[in-house]
């Protein structure tokens, strides 16, 4: 009977990753090994990259049965021999309880409200609509746009502030689906979205059905171009993205807003955000308003007429 | 969209069987990650690789949000399938537990190179190199 695990952890340079996940694999629970890769970023998550020069964490479990001490041994003479011929770190042992893990990831998200009238309910959980709220069923998954990033509160503000029933919408880098349902809640009459990676026009389509809307939405992977395709259609454009693919997209975004259209863009990092203003004025949006929610800004505008 | 990474995160799992038992369960737990959306999808993706181990590396972003990317099997996998064996030795320093050649290596090498955080293929080989040592593999001619 198994009463809660014994975790095994070690530290080892990229280089003896591998020869320290094969011992752990021969002796941790189904043969399961997790490694902590170490990584360097830039403040707005681009550039990603690993870092080899860094150590890399490597774990592993055990049952904590009759069986446990005996394993530990083994690991560790066989970390040993390894340690003779490359540098590994001290092994660690800890006692960890048993928990439901296939539930337990379920209590970090609650139902929580993001501006005046907008709430994001994880399907789990119940709530019930007051007055004229937005509620948006979104189930937390692959895709990023879980509601609880700064830059994606701020497009649901946005959001709050700037759609009137009827408008065209366009979402570029739709992620989960959570602005282009809260578009749908607004009343949009028709919404385009697209993504460059497919698991988040899955989860879009996913989240669509679950929140049951009538709003025409098509989703397709792909981005915006300056093509006949956008060109001039939309009353209301969104891309809540990053810093350097909004400043490579201003072109195409502005020209898919219709004449006086609105343009809201985020996931923009303070540091950056003179650098997105200046690239979103020099491609024509005027009366430019940026809001801020930590270290991340939205910059919105209008389109210039003719 | 705005993906600062909060953990990058490898596991190395029997393709088309993960469930949320260790390591999954505390791994991915503790970043706040849908674990059963994961199980689900590297079980889909692996299905026809069942009796291998295929490592998966998910990147976990701020908002709980997560990717994967599933890779090439263990080194040690490789290495055993080349050397004809079903286990490394207990003590290396002392016994053998088989051979391969030298080409074998290489292959081996060359096949892991793009997941071995390795800037060239002499660095995937001495890592791969290493890997064998630590089994009692001996690298011949």
């Amino acid at each position: 009977m198994v009463g809660g695990w014994i975790e095994l952890v070690v530290q080892a340079d990229n280089e003896a990753v591998e020869a320290v996940s094969e011992i752990f694999s021969r002796y941790g629970y189904g043969g399961g090994v997790a490694i902590d890769e170490p990584f360097d970023q830039e403040s707005d998550g681009d550039n990603l990259r690993i870092a080899t020069d860094r150590p890399f964490t490597v774990r592993t479990y055990i049952p904590d049965d009759e069986g446990a001490r005996e394993k530990v041994e083994a690991l560790e003479r066989a970390l040993w021999h390894l340690g003779q011929m490359r540098y590994v770190g001290p092994l660690s042992t800890t006692r960890r309880e048993e928990e439901d893990w296939a539930n337990a990831w379920k209590e970090h998200f609650y139902v929580h409200r993001v501006g005046a009238r907008t709430v994001i309910r994880p399907p789990w959980r119940e709530y019930e609509r007051q007055n004229d709220d937005i509620v948006i069923n979104l189930d937390p998954g692959m895709a990023f746009g879980t509601g609880l990033h700064p830059s994606t509160q701020l497009c649901l503000i946005a959001l709050e502030e700037r759609m009137r029933p009827g408008m065209r919408v366009l979402d570029v880098g739709v992620g989960s689906g959570v602005l282009t349902i809260a578009a749908a809640r607004h009343g949009a009459s028709s919404i385009d979205a697209v993504d460059v990676e497919s698991v988040a026009v899955r989860a879009t389509r996913d989240n669509v059905a679950r929140n049951e809307l009538t709003t025409p939405i098509r989703v397709s992977v792909g981005t915006v171009e300056a093509t006949e395709e956008f060109a001039g259609r939309y009353d209301l454009v969104v891309a809540n993205i990053i810093a350097r693919i909004i400043i490579e997209l201003a072109r195409p975004l502005l020209a898919a807003c219709a004449p006086g259209g609105r343009l809201i863009t985020a996931g923009i990092i303070i540091d950056r955000a003179d650098e997105v203003r200046a690239a979103l004025d020099a491609a024509g949006l005027t009366a430019i308003e940026q809001h801020q929610m930590g270290d991340w800004v939205c910059i919105e505008g209008t389109k210039k007429y003719g | 969209m705005a993906k600062r990474v909060k953990a990058i995160v490898k596991l190395q799992l029997p393709a088309g069987k993960a469930n949320p038992a260790p390591p999954v369960g505390p791994a991915l737990g503790q970043h706040g990650v849908a674990i059963m959306n994961f199980v689900k999808e590297y079980n889909e993706r692996t299905s026809s690789m069942v009796g291998q181990v295929i490592p998966v590396v998910i990147t976990v972003f701020e908002d709980r949000s997560f990717t994967f990317v599933t890779r090439t099997p263990p080194a040690a996998d490789l290495l055993r399938r080349a050397a004809g064996i079903d286990k490394g030795a207990a003590n290396p320093l002392k016994d053998k537990a088989g051979k391969i050649t030298d080409a074998q290596l290489r292959e081996i090498a060359e096949l892991k190179l793009k997941d071995l955080n390795a800037v060239d293929v002499d660095g995937a080989r001495k890592q791969i190199e290493g890997t064998a040592r630590s089994m009692g593999i001996e690298i011949v001619g």
